[in-house]
């Protein structure tokens, strides 16, 4: 009964999680830090358009609470010549974001294979830089963002699915648009690579995720094709070395509804992300 | 001189300290990925007084070695993984001790942590009379125990007078 209130409550959350150091580049995963161990990740994500390609960088940190809560910050850095392209919440843009994740579900099963659920929420703070676009000259508002991911993750494969809903508040009348984004991915590891701690750990994914962003609202009024949807297909590759982790992934839109003459067409996403993991060696003592 | 003393001091207890741990094989549930087994890693090797620690992805297996003299619980062998969001399961060990109580009613004391266990075979029962109130050397299996606890039974394999 207690599970499922639990599950229950976060599903009811608004939503926010993007998996980094411990798995996929794009999607939504399970995975929090241990106890103390201090994760930090920096990434270039880059989108690219019929009127050029953003860049983005950014960089989070977290840092595990207890095994099952980590908080989180993403500091971002916006830049290029695409900027008109839709909201996005798979790609990290110009917004801050501090907020915590709850592995709220964790059931160990066998050696080395656990089936797990996460819930994340967090504030979304505009950054610094100005919005071009559709968005461009909107009054800005903090937002709220939840998301809630659930899957398994094993030697040999890991399947993931999850979702997210970001709400910005008004602004004189102007509101970024609500986003809906889900995700699913699922990731293998080949046998010769099932190795040792000690040697790097190598494991593929197959990346599918989908963004639904509502109508942007200036002065009072719907801006007319300001809505879209897009839903995105791609590989990704994630090697780690005992602290260190290198991530990478492209992607091809396979569904787009979108006003070409409002944002133009996004053709290609890709993201490559490092992660430093600091693990605690502090235990009690008897 | 002084410094001989403290040196001295402080060798003593090493040299005394016949309860403890020598090795810990845990069963550990739930490591997926290298960072998994490393974090598990750093965790053993920040217990005071381990000497090695191996960990096998594969099997689950984490293969912790101590030193003489360590004052090392098992509480904390077992911190280490749920600090990590990971399940303990069974553990074999290899522990010195004394063996107090009674020869039907054995128990293994580890002195220098709070550790105790009764003992109990996990096939033919041996005659421990002959072993209690002294020092010995056990090698068993500690049942698995729910989160924050520790078995209080210890399955003994062989029991032997500690040298």
């Amino acid at each position: 009964m207690k599970s499922i209130l639990l599950l229950a409550c976060a599903f009811a959350l608004p939503g926010m999680a993007l998996a980094a150091d411990h798995g996929p580049v794009f999607s939504y995963a399970t995975p929090v830090n241990s106890q103390r161990e201090l994760s930090f990740d920096s990434g270039v994500f880059g989108r690219n358009g019929s009127r050029g390609t953003q860049l983005s960088t950014g960089s989070s940190f977290g840092y595990g609470l207890t095994p099952h809560l980590t908080v989180n910050a993403f500091i971002p850095a916006t830049f290029g010549s695409g900027g008109s392209l839709p909201e996005s919440r798979i790609m990290p843009g110009s917004e801050w974001y501090a907020g915590a994740s709850w592995r709220f579900l964790h059931s160990v099963t066998s050696v080395g294979k656990r089936i797990e659920s996460t819930a994340s929420l967090g504030a979304v703070v505009p950054g610094l830089q100005r919005d071009s676009g559709v968005l461009a000259g909107l009054h800005r508002a903090p937002g709220v963002a939840g998301s809630l991911a659930t899957g398994l993750a094993s030697r040999s494969q890991y399947l993931w699915a999850g979702a997210g809903y970001t709400r910005f508040a008004e602004s004189s009348q102007d509101r970024r648009p609500d986003t809906i984004s889900w995700s699913g991915v699922y990731g293998y590891r080949p046998a010769k690579l099932r190795r040792g701690y000690d040697q790097w750990d190598y494991r593929g994914f197959v990346e599918l995720t989908g963004e639904h962003t509502g109508n942007v609202l200036r002065s009072g009024a719907i801006v007319p094709d300001s809505s879209t949807t897009t839903v995105w297909l791609g590989p990704s590759v994630l090697a780690i070395f005992k602290t260190v982790a290198i991530s990478g992934g492209v992607q091809a839109p396979v569904f787009r509804d979108a006003s070409d003459s409002m944002y133009g067409r996004e053709h290609v996403r890709f993201a490559i992300n490092f992660s430093y993991l600091k693990y605690s060696s502090h235990t009690s003592s008897h | 001189m002084k410094k001989i003393l403290v040196a001295a001091l402080l060798a003593f207890p090493t040299l005394a300290a016949h309860a403890e741990y020598k090795q810990v094989n845990l069963t550990v549930f739930g490591m997926d990925c290298a960072p998994c087994a490393h974090a598990i890693h750093v965790s053993m090797k920040g217990i005071q007084g381990v000497d090695t620690v191996d960990v096998d992805l594969n099997t689950g297996l984490v293969t912790i070695k101590l030193n003489p003299g360590n004052g090392a619980a098992m509480k904390q062998f077992n911190q280490a993984v749920e600090k990590n969001g990971f399940t303990h399961k069974d553990a074999d060990v290899v522990v010195r001790g004394k063996l107090t109580g009674t020869a039907a009613a054995p128990v293994l004391e580890v002195s220098g942590t709070q550790d105790r266990y009764a003992l109990s075979p996990t096939a033919a029962s041996l005659d421990l009379a002959t072993f209690v109130g002294k020092t010995v050397e056990v090698s068993g299996v500690l049942p698995q125990a729910p989160k924050g606890k520790v078995s209080d039974t210890l399955r003994y394999k062989t029991i032997t007078e500690a040298q």
